[in-house]
This record gives structure tokens, C-alpha cells and sequence, in this order.
């Protein structure tokens, strides 16, 4: 979740889209690892691949959608009140 | 049978306003703890910092409606009582004072006990029976030793003050002080019930409004801080730190 939670908010950083690359590395991530945690979030709704560009794989790029903004707040709740009570 | 009201009567309506508030407050927290249970459920203390908050909003309620039976004994009051009293029983508005009452104590107690437990390492099931069966004496017996809930209160909630005092020792984090703050704040009025009478009673509730203020405070806080960090990309720990090191799975 962490990790899932971390990639959202890099995406967010970057205005809310970003390259796949640019992801990837921002993430410390591997193109293997990106991959399988990309198909996860793309299938609970909380990133959206480009449509306009995906004729051009270099053109790809990935933004957050509502779902994943809403997530990575309920994250960021989550860690603040984690921390508060020590738990 | 006897009742005891020890809030003076220019104050009566406005304690229950308090405690509405108190409920409020109390089922923000349970919600917000829940609410995090909900999104990493193998972190159990959420779920007990809900149940605990929960416990504590629903003896609020059953304080309320108690009060409300008592201080204005309206119909549905004079209706069950009549009944009762046919059966010889007990007289009219006891019923709700005593049943409402006994709630009110026992949760708050079952409440607070599941806050200070959360910290210490698992107790075994006999430990916990004694603890309840404790808190149940507790509650019965300040039916007739009306201090000793909120002496029992108090030690509690020093015990939890204490409890995130330590905590507060190693992450210094600012909201933790607020929490120690408000937890030491509403011991205090604990304290004041204790040797209330009359306006001491009045004081003590309104200590007990700034505490839950100040737990109000707090809830927005996390609330506001949760959505900063979101936009400024905070919560974000190993980006751009230690670019060379990859994640492993």
C-alpha cells in the first residue's frame, strides 16, 4: 500500500500525469515491478493511461483519476492519525 | 427512590449540550479510526482506537437521553412509568435514570479501559475478564458512591496521558501533545466532579467541553494536515532520496 500510496503521489507531483518512465524512476522502481503495480491501479480505477496518446507508446502517460486523489488523501489521514496515537 | 442531580439548576440543558457536543466529537474520532482499520485492516489498533472512541460516544448518548427523561419527563416517560409503577416496581423516571445512568459509566469506563489498553502488550482472557468485571463493579457501585466512576475515570485517563506522554518522547510530534493535552485536560474534570457541588459541577463540565474542543481541534487537524501532505507529496518516503537503491519486493 505504501508503495502503491508513494507512485500516487509522484504522479500528483507532477501535476497529476506523468511519464511511464518518469515514474518509474521517481519510485525507485523496476520496469517489472512499475508494470504489475501499474495493471493494479489501473484495475481499481486510481490511474488512467492516456487514451489520446496510447497510438504512440513513447506518448504514453499516466494520471490520477478522482478514485486515486480521494485514495491518496484517505492515505494521508491514515498516516497522520497513525501517528498521533503512536500506533 | 432517590436521585441523585447534582447539576445546579441554572445549568440543567446546558450539560446536555455539552455531552451532544462530547457525542460528536467521540463518533468523528470512531469514524476516522475506523475509517483507517478500513484501508489497512492488518493494523487491528485502528479498530480498537474505533471501538474505544465508539464505547465512549454511545455512553454519551445513553447520558443524554437519561437526562432528557430526567430533567423534563416527558410523556413516553409517564407512559412506561405507569406501567411499572402498576407492576410495583419502581417509580416512573428511574427506570431511565438508573439504566441510562449504569450505560453511561460502564462505557465510558469499557471506552477509556480499550484507549489505554492499546499501548501494552496482549493480556491473556482471565486479565481481561478481571478488568471487566472491575469496570461493571465500578459502574453498579457508583450508583450509591457516586465519585467513585469518576475517581476510576481519572486514574484512567492519567494512565492514558501517561501512556502517549511516552509516546510523545520519541516522535515529538505535535498533534500527540495536543492528545496528552486534552486527555489531562478532561482528567482534570474528572477530578471536579469528584468533589463537585453545585457550580464546581458547572465547572467541571465546561473543562470537559474545552477538552473535547481541543479533540475537535485535533480531528481537523489530522483531517488538514492529511490533505497538505497529500498536495505537497509528503507522505512520499523514498522518492527522490535514494534514487540509486530499488525497491525489492
Amino acid at each position: 500500500m505504501e508503495i502503491i500510496s508513494d507512485m500516487l503521489g509522484v504522479i500528483l507531483q507532477k501535476g497529476g500525469k506523468i511519464k511511464p518512465t518518469h515514474l518509474m524512476y521517481k519510485a525507485n522502481l523496476s520496469h517489472k515491478q512499475m508494470q504489475g503495480y501499474l495493471d493494479e491501479l489501473e484495475k481499481k480505477k486510481l490511474v488512467a493511461k492516456n487514451d489520446n496518446e496510447k497510438e504512440s507508446k513513447e506518448k504514453i502517460s499516466i494520471q490520477i483519476t478522482p478514485i486515486g486523489r480521494q485514495f491518496l488523501y484517505k492515505y494521508s489521514e491514515m498516516k497522520e492519525f497513525e501517528k498521533t496515537f503512536g500506533l | 427512590m432517590v436521585r441523585i442531580v447534582l447539576t445546579p439548576d441554572w445549568f440543567m440543558g446546558f450539560d446536555i449540550l455539552i455531552e451532544f457536543f462530547s457525542f460528536i466529537v467521540l463518533a468523528i474520532f470512531s469514524f476516522l479510526s475506523i475509517q483507517s482499520y478500513r484501508m489497512n485492516r492488518s493494523k487491528k489498533n485502528f479498530m480498537y482506537v474505533g471501538i474505544g472512541f465508539g464505547l465512549i460516544a454511545f455512553a454519551q448518548l445513553a447520558s443524554i437521553l437519561a437526562k432528557i427523561f430526567l430533567y423534563y419527563d416527558i410523556t413516553v416517560v409517564q407512559q412506561v412509568g405507569s406501567a411499572i409503577i402498576a407492576n410495583n416496581v419502581v417509580n416512573s423516571v428511574d427506570i431511565f435514570y438508573h439504566i441510562g445512568f449504569f450505560f453511561y459509566r460502564f462505557l465510558t469506563l469499557a471506552g477509556l479501559y480499550m484507549i489505554y489498553q492499546l499501548h501494552h502488550k496482549k493480556i491473556s482472557f482471565e486479565n481481561y475478564l478481571l478488568f471487566a468485571y472491575f469496570i461493571v463493579l465500578s459502574a453498579i457501585l457508583s450508583r450509591e458512591i457516586y465519585y467513585l466512576f469518576h475517581l476510576t475515570a481519572f486514574f484512567i485517563l492519567l494512565m492514558i496521558a501517561r501512556n502517549y506522554y511516552r509516546i510523545y518522547k520519541e516522535n515529538k510530534f505535535a498533534n500527540t501533545r495536543i492528545l496528552i493535552t486534552s486527555f489531562s485536560i478532561l482528567a482534570i474534570s474528572q477530578l471536579l466532579f469528584i468533589f463537585s457541588s453545585g457550580t464546581l459541577q458547572a465547572t467541571a463540565n465546561v473543562i470537559e467541553l474545552i477538552s473535547y474542543a481541543l479533540l475537535l481541534f485535533l480531528a481537523i487537524k489530522i483531517r488538514k494536515d492529511g490533505k497538505k501532505k497529500k498536495q505537497d507529496g509528503d507522505n512520499i518516503r523514498y522518492v527522490g532520496r535514494n534514487s540509486a537503491k530499488r525497491r525489492k519486493n
